[in-house]
This record gives structure tokens, sequence and C-alpha cells, in this order.
């Protein structure tokens, strides 16, 4: 499958990054976690999927991700892990607590959807 | 899910002639002996682990949070970065090699942690954790009904608090600064360090001068 | 949905939001033979023969009446065995000899 070309982020010194290596989301971003269904492990509670929240916090450095380490996978293909909050009232429709009430919790990029 | 154990009470009884040991622990005699036969782990290796496990206490974790308490200087290096605070200034190492948050409960939001999917639970500053962090009731409803959850272990968070529960998927691992109580004006970090619990750095209960639960 | 479908897109340690009891707040010593497996767990994680994460999936493809059924240390010495076999650093009839001769040292010993 092919796609257009990444365009390229160059740094003000003139340092061009690897592909992968800018995380693709910042903190504030609303996103959505993808509805799909692993086979085998996974790290992405089924209660998350197709919900929507807002990224906090870029976790550094970057890390394998845990559904490959699972299978034995202990280095190469790292990305991003992030800090995605949701309202507990977007998870549990007739939540009975305050409506500030709140979840955090650590996605791999690549469960993340832009919204 | 837990239960089991509690078929043998006996267990505990050390007695001269040592009980024969049940089906899973020949198993992991047998595991360990044949990995260390092959040289695949050190002779010496699981008890060095055993020691590491044994030094790690809540004790560990509430010199942490009354060291910040008395520090605002430390409390927000440890806040910046949970894992290089504790390394630096306590020499705690993070064997298994996570990373550490830590969440400070204010007047508006109060933290509480649970690994649904597992057990994850900042080990290297902590210990091993209780057996009913690990059980399904407490890691199916912390995600849902936190307030409930709270309210079991006798802690009312009002309405305008925020209750922000973090679930421990990956590598970082969360340890909750609670409140200092109000009256401890004159402790000295020894003394706040005797008041912090390990279910305060849960985050299910508050540091309480009266009510001291179980460290 | 067929029924069978959710077997396997809900692994057995996917609690989270999931009906369950009110919370007992217990709590056990390890046993001597439960420490030493924690302790297996982590230096088998430093030398990456089994990382934390292969462990995790070991424990829930013992499938959820395991999961249900089995006590936390003895889910991960059951998941070790089998990881074990599959990397073929260890046979399944090595560990059954092995078994066998650690039962032995005890029957004899207790004579």
């Amino acid at each position: 499958m092919t796609s257009a070309p990444p365009t390229t982020t160059k740094h003000p010194t003139g340092i061009v990054k690897a592909l992968g290596e800018e995380p693709v989301f910042k903190p504030g971003d609303p996103v959505r976690i993808s509805i799909r269904y692993p086979v085998g492990h996974y790290r992405v509670p089924m209660y998350m999927r197709g919900k929507r929240g807002i990224v906090e916090l870029i976790l550094e450095p970057m890390a394998v991700n845990n559904e490959e380490e699972g299978f034995g996978r202990n280095a190469g293909s790292k990305g991003y892990y992030y800090r995605v909050g949701v309202s507990l009232t977007e998870l549990w429709p007739g939540y009975a607590g305050s409506p500030q009430d709140r979840l955090v919790i650590e996605v791999f990029e690549c469960w993340l959807e832009r919204i | 899910m837990e239960t089991h154990d509690h078929d043998h009470p006996d267990v505990h009884q050390k007695s001269a002639a040592e009980p024969a040991p049940r089906y899973y622990e020949i198993m992991e005699t047998a595991v360990r002996e044949l990995l260390v036969e092959k040289k695949l782990v050190g002779p010496g290796e699981i008890s060095r682990q055993i020691e590491v496990l044994d030094s790690r206490t809540p004790a560990l974790g509430a010199k942490v949070v009354a060291r910040a308490w008395v520090d605002p200087e430390f409390r927000a290096r440890l806040l910046a970065n949970g894992r290089t605070a504790c390394e630096s200034e306590f020499g705690i190492s993070f064997y298994d090699d996570t990373k550490l948050i830590v969440l400070e409960n204010t007047d508006k939001i109060h933290n509480l942690i649970v690994c649904t999917l597992c057990s994850c639970y900042p080990r290297p500053v902590l210990g091993l954790p209780p057996d009913w962090y690990k059980a399904k009731p407490y890691r199916a409803r912390a995600v849902r009904e936190p307030r409930a959850v709270l309210a079991e272990f006798g802690t009312d968070i009002p309405e305008d608090v925020e209750i922000r529960v973090s679930d421990s998927t990956a590598m970082v691992r969360y340890l909750v600064l609670p409140q200092r109580p109000v009256g401890t004006e004159n402790f000295t970090e020894e003394q706040l360090a005797e008041i912090v619990t390990r279910d305060a750095m849960i985050g299910v209960v508050r540091v309480n001068l009266e009510n001291r639960s179980t460290p | 949905m067929n029924s069978t479908e959710n077997l396997v897109k809900r692994l057995p340690n996917d609690i989270g939001g999931l009906p369950a009891d009110r919370i007992q707040q217990i709590d056990h010593e390890l046993l001597p033979w439960e420490k030493r497996c924690h302790a297996l767990a982590d230096v088998l994680d430093f030398h990456k023969i089994i990382n934390t994460e292969e462990k995790r999936r070991g424990v829930e493809q013992l499938g959820g009446e395991m999961v249900g059924k089995l006590t936390y240390y003895e889910r991960w010495i059951v998941a070790f065995a089998f990881i074990l076999f599959q990397k073929a650093i260890l046979t399944p009839d090595e560990l059954a000899q092995k078994m066998k001769e650690v039962e032995s040292r005890y029957s004899r010993s207790t004579l």
C-alpha cells in the first residue's frame, strides 16, 4: 500500500529526524481510541475502544510496542506512548459520580486516531 | 480468584519436618534448577533478587512522601521525574526498568491507581502489592465506580473534588502523593513517614492521624 | 457476533469495568516458593529469557478457566513452563523428569 510521502520536518538546526522519531500527537490533542481486536495479546482494555479523550502527556523515551514485546520482540520498531485522559462519563454511560471524574491511561501511538 | 491461597492456612506454620511441596512448588523448583543447570540463570541470582524484593516495602515510599511534604524543592523534582528523584536522593533502584510518575493529591484532585489488565504496581518503591489489588473486584470496579470503591475503604471524596483514576498498562508506574494531614505541622520528617500508609500511596485512603490503616 | 468470537477477542485478564463483588481487603505473606517464583520472573526478564510482557501474554493464554482458578503464582509458573517449551529452552519431558526427581527428594527425606 502506498500513501503520500510524509512531509519532512526540518529542525532550525538543519537536523532531519528519522521517520517515526517525532511524536504524532501533542498534549491537548483530542483523540479517539481505535476499535479493533488484536488476537492473542493487547494492552488497550476493551473498555477504552472507541472512546474519545485528550492526550495529556508524551511518554519519553520511545519504547517497543508492548503488544509486540508480548511475543518476544525486545528491541526495534519503537514508538511513543501517551497518557490519554478520558472522562468517566464518556467511558460509562450513566456514570453516577461527578462529571469531572476522569481516567488516565497509557496508550501506544498506533491505537490513537486524530479527531 | 485468589481464594485458593486461603484454603491452606496451615502453610504459615513452620515445623521441624518440612511439609512435602505441592505440585506448583515442585514445578517452580524444577524450572529454576533446569535454568541454572543450563547456565541461563546464575546460581545466586534468584536469592539475590529475593533480597532485592525484601528490601522494598511501603516504608520506603513513606520516606519519599514525607520528604516531599517537608522539602518543596524535592517535591518539585519528584513530581517532575519520580524515578530520578527516588534514585538520586534515596538510592531506590528501578530494577524492573519502569518509570515512575508521582500523582499529587490536592484540594481539587484525588488520585487512585489500578492495573485492570494485570498487577502493575510501583514495586521498586512500595514492594509487592496486596492481594486485593491483584484480585478481580478492585481491578474491575476501580475504573467504573471509583467513588463506590473508595467508600468501601472508608474514604469519602466530596463531589467537587475530581477523582482521577490511573490505569497502568505499560512501562510507567504510579505513586500517589497524599495530602499532608492538618495537625502535623510540628512533626519531624521521620514522624511524618510513620503515618504514611501503603493504601494512601495507592490512593484508596487519605493519610489520617486517627485511622491508620495497615501498612 | 457468534458466541465463541468473544472468547478470542476479550482476553481473560481484561476485566476493567465488568461487574464484580465487594472488595475484600485480603492479603497474605508470600510463601517461600511464591517469592522464589516472583524473583525468577524478575531474573527471566533481566535476561530477556521471558520478558514481562511475554509473561503476561503467557498467563492470558492459559485461558479463562486456568486464569480464574489457579492462584497468582501458580499461573506464573505454568505460563513460564509453556513459554520455555515454545522457545525450545526446555522440553516437556525434561521438565517432567525434573519434577519427578524433585518430588522424590522429598518423599525420601520424609521416610
